[in-house]
């Protein structure tokens, strides 16, 4: 969050080769390279302050896009844009709105679930709901293809190195509702709570703010949390936060939820 | 490598680098419409739709593009035609300065190809990408629902003002019903003193519009950069840091590379950056690089080279060494003893006491302290503070610096005072004025930023060194960093108030903060003794400020221009008193506030121009009154007092208020502001009217053709426009201190009653009556008998036919007067209580202008006020790290509000006769600024009883004084 506004960070992107693959096989190969860069949107890369040289590779002819449904749920291919998510009946009621609450249309229209996961930003409303409700994330690697929960992503992002995400998939919908807190309607939230229960019953939590990822939080140990603190929120402050959203997404749920 | 789009449906090859944005390829090709706001994308500036969907070309590459469909405004219609967006954008009044106005018709072509009547909630959704810090968006929204309208074949909505009965004197009358009303006409509070027009009055659209909305050549930058040389600003790192050394050889030794400046090379004159009148307020405490920096942003050297690739590369080569000195970024902590001293150069000119880091002492008084706090009974004081903010106009600075054919240096520039810049950057590149000439093209919104001479002189540096053209364009981090801000303030103020509740004292203590540099250091400060101390009568008032220099980056002028600051104490402090006395807040501050014949005692005492002391100006129009029971009516007021609506018992953790705070502000600055215009005829009785006066998208080259037209007249569309060049139009000071319509519009009226005379003696002799018979409306010479001869008659007469002459007239004007508008301002709000997030609902202000000379333009300028007035009290706060290193330099960290998240707002226009005016005219685009973050303190203050002295009023801040309650 914080920037350098003296000029060694200012962007410089120098881009040695493109690459436009036309199968996740011959991308997973690019991806494997060192010094290259994923471009699904292009919406979180190129607007990257920090320099980057080496290669792209521009996943847009990839065919791992789309939504449809599967038993129980839902499952995205990577490149779908958070348009298509957030306008489709598909996609749980919750996850819609968040995916919608990622930035405004001209995001949206570039932005793909994909590459929403991959730029893991802390305060991603989208991907603090697919946390809660725990998602899992199809990965082609050139040894091996592999579904990951996405908290074991969050929790280890080289998971991610020299590797292609390729589909979200939501298996159980069940029950959400979120809550979160900003200095304006639409503004990046301070913290965000999503609460899911699951068909089964089970309660999780994900909260955004309050880490340096989105991460699942144990009602019980909110006041163990040890947020960041940065110009929009002290860490006390974020801890006061996610105790009242915390609960006022449980209690979302309880109400009906999303 | 090569890529192939197809653009506006034609089957394009363009050669790009696989790093290059498409915006900058786009540009390239000439397709001007696609417009730099940032590198990141927020601003929506540069969207095109792509395959259908609007999206920034700041973030995608070109080579993403390759095969793909691109469709940019340039595509909609061609020469001489409008699509029915571009139209409804010109009808509504939609467009401000345009810059952005391609992307957002854009945005709207989206949205009704996909969706043909879509409601509010998909429209600011539609709009949501492209950041407008001119509208409000209400406009904008007006005219995507218009064009829906149009495309569907449909009957708009019609344009027309709409009148509102007036309230004052017939409180118990009954009142037109305010919910059948049209939201999309401006709304006037008609007088009856204000005389009938055919022109002014009307809401006429923009002279420019069609450029705008075309998306064709227009700013600065819209020019071919074939061959120029583009330069970019090495900044410095630390907060305070003397140069110990400086080595350009690397850098000069890059391929590419054909000039490095600093302090080493340049010569070393002294200037005060403020663009304002001759002489410069002091001090002159700048150089164009200096051996010392002042502020993590400050200019170090510059570098011209064949591409921007080049010249950020030789900036990494410049090898700089720094001994970095203790920095200190508070305005309090700067003036304590052993604080750094900031300014210790030797030929330091000007500041009050620079080894204590004072830059000015002002202080002001009528009457005794002692004696008004004698004369108190209750005697009140409450401390302050208000934060630094920036202008962020989409177009940040460009400027573009070239010999011309004739060697004289041609500097085009996005600025407000194209004549103070001439003027400033003479000596500083050692040219005389005669041999400089500045361009003013359009510009993308200023705001106070661009009343500046800030990077003129670099590019003109820069063409000397090298004798090419050279460009220089700020990126949005050095807008925020090295350009200017808002003051900010530590503000004290103490009142006595007697039994019966009147002021009997204000006394105004402030200690200011200029940042490294003085530039509108003075003027800022008096502008806020003046508004702090003239809204309200009292016997005795006292303004005592300290400005203090300290290592951060440059405020400057920001719309408003000290007053927002000012405004904000004083509408707290008012309403607190009124809370300690149990009295309402409104009939607290009507009691005390200024009213007509009033004396505004305090202002030849806190005045820039050129003003005798012992004269005391009174106050000579104000709608105060009516714009208040106008606000409270559209606010419905008295919910603020119902308890079950200020907690409504189904959110449990929300509470709601409503707040008020007036606002007055001035018209121009009295006895120094000058405007000058001409007016000529042409064969066809059309105008070419010249100004001086810079249109920064507020709609004054509009307003000021009403005005000639009114006078002539014509039709707004027999008056052609051109503003302003150095070598083309005549003086001017510049768009400031509410001072277009008012000055420059006096001196254009003034040109054109002298034109007019022309006409008529012409009329007179071709049509055998004596001129005082003539009257000229409908583009004819009337006389009485109702024969009439046209304007095209009486030019061709007059140019080719008989006793040649050339109609035409130049005058200028210069008021020894500030008449004040006067403004209501309404917050309605919700607090969470246990988060502290505070949502605005709606924003009402009322605003007594005097005659709006166009109601669309004017309630324009007082919708996109109020926004960025939410965005001060609000949300918008600059951010530092204890390096004073600004930590949100971009947008989003740095909010400003998108269309899909707006209150509600409205803007009530209170007609009443200002005889000093043009037609009636007072000011309007500073005062919109001035009521918003006081009105938003106490509507928070009416929900949930905590007083809050500080803005933003962000979430945290709102919490930790709910937990403090």
């Amino acid at each position: 969050m914080v920037q350098d506004c003296s000029h060694e960070r200012v962007r410089t992107l120098v881009i040695a080769n493109y690459h436009r693959p036309q199968t996740v096989d011959e991308a997973v190969i690019l991806a494997g390279r060192p010094d290259t860069v994923l471009l699904a949107g292009g919406t979180a890369v190129n607007a990257e302050p920090a320099s980057f040289s080496g290669d792209v590779v521009d996943l847009q002819a990839l065919d791992i896009i789309g939504i449809e449904a599967v038993a129980g749920g839902v499952r995205i291919g990577a490149i779908t844009t958070l348009r298509s998510i957030s306008s489709s009946d598909l996609v749980p009621d919750l996850v819609r709105d968040l995916a919608h609450r990622e930035g405004p249309n001209t995001v949206r229209n570039a932005a793909t679930i994909g590459g929403t996961v991959g730029a893991m930003d802390p305060t991603s409303p989208l991907l603090t709901a697919l946390l809660a409700l725990r998602a899992t994330v199809s990965i082609v690697h050139p040894e091996m293809t592999m579904d990951h929960p996405i908290d074991a992503l969050l929790e280890d992002q080289s998971l991610l190195d020299r590797s292609l995400i390729t589909h979200v998939t939501i298996r159980d919908a069940g029950s959400a509702a979120a809550e979160m807190t900003g200095r304006t309607p639409l503004d990046t939230p301070i913290v965000l709570a999503v609460a899911h229960r699951s068909r089964t019953g089970d309660l999780t939590v994900a909260a955004a703010g309050v880490s340096d990822r989105p991460v699942l939080v144990d009602r019980a140990h909110i006041d163990d949390l040890e947020p960041p603190g940065d110009f929009r929120g002290s860490p006390e402050y974020r801890r006061a936060l996610a105790r009242v959203l915390v609960d006022r997404a449980i209690a979302g749920i309880e109400g009906g939820g999303r | 490598m090569t890529i192939d789009i197809t653009v506006n449906g034609e089957q394009r090859t363009f050669e790009c680098e696989p790093h290059e944005s498409l915006r900058t390829v786009l540009r390239r090709a000439g397709f001007h419409s696609v417009r730099y706001g940032s590198d990141s994308g927020e601003t929506g500036a540069s969207a095109v739709l792509v395959d259908g969907r609007l999206v920034s070309t700041d973030t995608m590459l070109a080579v993403q593009a390759d095969g793909h469909a691109i469709e940019t405004v340039e595509g909609l219609a061609g020469p001489r035609e409008m699509h029915p967006i571009q139209q409804a954008f010109i009808d509504t009044g939609a467009i401000q300065s345009g810059y952005s106005t391609p992307a957002s018709i854009l945005a709207a072509k989206e949205l009704l190809d996909h969706n043909a009547n879509p409601d509010e909630a998909e429209i600011r959704d539609a709009l949501g990408g492209i950041l407008d810090r001119e509208t409000g968006y209400l406009r904008p929204v007006h005219a995507v629902r218009r064009a829906s309208a149009l495309l569907l074949g449909e009957e708009p909505d019609p344009i027309e003002v709409v009148h509102l009965d007036q309230l004052m004197g017939a409180e118990d009358e009954e009142h037109t019903d305010r919910e059948g009303l049209s939201d999309i006409a401006p709304r006037v509070v008609p007088s009856k003193d204000v005389p009938t027009t055919r022109v002014v009055g009307t809401a006429a659209p923009k002279t420019d519009a069609i450029k705008l909305v075309k998306g064709n050549a227009a700013f600065t930058d819209d020019t071919d950069l074939t061959g120029t040389l583009i330069a970019k600003v090495l900044y410095s790192p630390h907060a305070h840091a003397r140069i110990v050394s400086i080595d350009e050889s690397r850098a000069l030794a890059l391929p590419g590379v054909h000039a490095v400046i600093h302090h080493g090379n340049v010569d070393r004159v002294r200037y005060a950056s403020g663009g304002q009148s001759y002489p410069n307020p002091l001090p002159y405490d700048q150089v164009s690089f200096d051996s010392k920096v002042r502020y993590v942003g400050d200019r170090v050297a510059a570098v011209a080279a064949d591409t921007e690739e080049i010249a950020r590369a030789a900036l990494d080569l410049i090898d700089v060494e720094y001994d970095i000195l203790p920095a200190v970024f508070d305005e309090n902590e700067a003036i304590a003893p052993g604080a750094p001293v900031i300014h210790d150069e030797p030929d330091m000119d000007g500041a009050h006491d620079p080894s204590r880091n004072i830059v000015h002492h002002l202080e002001a008084a009528t009457g005794s302290v002692d004696d008004g706090l004698a004369a108190a009974t209750h005697v009140f004081e409450s401390t302050y503070r208000v934060h630094q903010v920036q202008q962020t106009p989409i177009e940040p600075h460009v400027a573009i610096a070239e010999w011309d054919s004739d060697e004289r240096l041609v500097i085009t520039t996005s600025t407000q005072v194209p004549f103070h810049v001439r003027r400033m950057v003479a000596p500083l590149l050692g040219i005389p004025v005669k041999q400089i000439r500045i361009v003013k093209p359009r510009i993308g919104g200023g705001f106070g930023v661009k009343q500046e001479m800030l990077i003129e002189d670099i590019v003109g540096h820069l063409t000397i060194a090298t004798g090419r053209r050279v460009r220089l364009e700020l990126d949005r981090m050095e807008e925020f960093v090295s350009s200017r801000t808002r003051h900010p303030q530590t503000i004290t103020f103490r009142s006595g108030v007697d039994a019966d509740g009147k002021l009997t004292l204000q006394d105004m203590r402030v200690v200011a903060n200029t940042g490294a540099y003085g530039t509108h250091g003075l003027t800022v400060q008096m502008v806020t003794g003046l508004r702090g101390l003239s809204s309200y009568n009292a016997p005795v008032k006292s303004f005592d400020c300290i400005v203090a220099y300290a290592n951060i980056p440059v405020p400057g002028a920001y719309r408003g221009y000290g007053a927002p600051q000012a405004l904000f104490a004083l509408e707290a402090h008012m309403e607190d008193i009124a809370e300690a006395l149990g009295e309402d807040p409104i009939a607290f501050r009507r009691k005390n506030w200024t009213k007509v014949g009033d004396p505004l005692d305090i202002a030849p005492k806190l005045g820039e121009g050129d003003q005798d002391e012992s004269v005391v100006p009174l106050i000579t129009s104000s709608g105060l009154d009516e714009a208040v029971l106008q606000g409270m009516r559209a606010i419905d007021w008295s919910r603020r007092d119902d308890p079950a609506w200020r907690a409504p018992a189904d959110r449990p953790h929300i509470r709601r208020g409503i707040g008020f705070a007036m606002a007055m502000h001035g018209t121009a600055i009295p006895g120094l502001d000058m405007g000058g215009a001409s007016l000529k005829i042409n064969d066809d009785g059309s105008f070419n009217l010249l100004v001086g006066a810079t249109d920064l998208g507020t709609g004054s080259d509009t307003v000021l053709a009403q005005i000639a037209a009114e006078v002539v007249g014509v039709g707004i569309e027999d008056i052609i426009v051109y503003s302003s060049d150095t070598d083309m139009t005549p003086f001017d000071t510049g768009a400031y201190a509410s001072s277009t319509t008012y000055i420059s519009g006096t001196a254009v009226k003034r040109a054109a009653e002298e034109v007019r005379k022309q006409i008529l003696d012409r009329a007179s002799t071709m049509m055998g009556v004596p001129s005082d018979v003539i009257d000229l409306y409908d583009g004819a010479a009337w006389a009485d008998s109702g024969e009439s001869v046209t304007l095209e008659a009486i030019a061709l007469s007059s140019l080719h036919q008989e006793a040649q002459h050339q109609i035409m007239a130049t005058a200028s004007y210069v008021s020894p007067e500030s008449p004040p508008p006067y403004a209501a301002q309404f917050a309605e709000i919700e607090v969470d209580i246990e988060t502290g997030q505070v949502t605005v609902e709606k924003l009402i202000m009322a605003v007594d202008c005097g005659v709006a000379i166009n109601p669309v333009t004017a309630a324009g300028q007082v919708e996109g006020g109020m926004i960025q007035a939410l965005g001060y009290g609000h949300c918008e706060e600059m951010v530092y790290d204890e390096d004073g290193r600004m930590v949100n330099a971009s947008f989003g960290p740095y909010k400003i509000y998108r269309a899909d998240e707006m209150p509600e707002i409205e803007a009530i226009l209170v007609q009443t006769m200002e005889e000093s005016g043009p037609f009636g005219a007072k000011a309007v685009a500073e005062i919109p600024k001035d009521g918003v973050a006081p009105a938003l303190r106490n509507a928070i203050a009416n929900a949930t009883g905590a007083y809050i002295n500080e803005i933003p009023f962000t979430p945290e801040r709102v919490w930790r004084a709910l937990q403090d309650a």
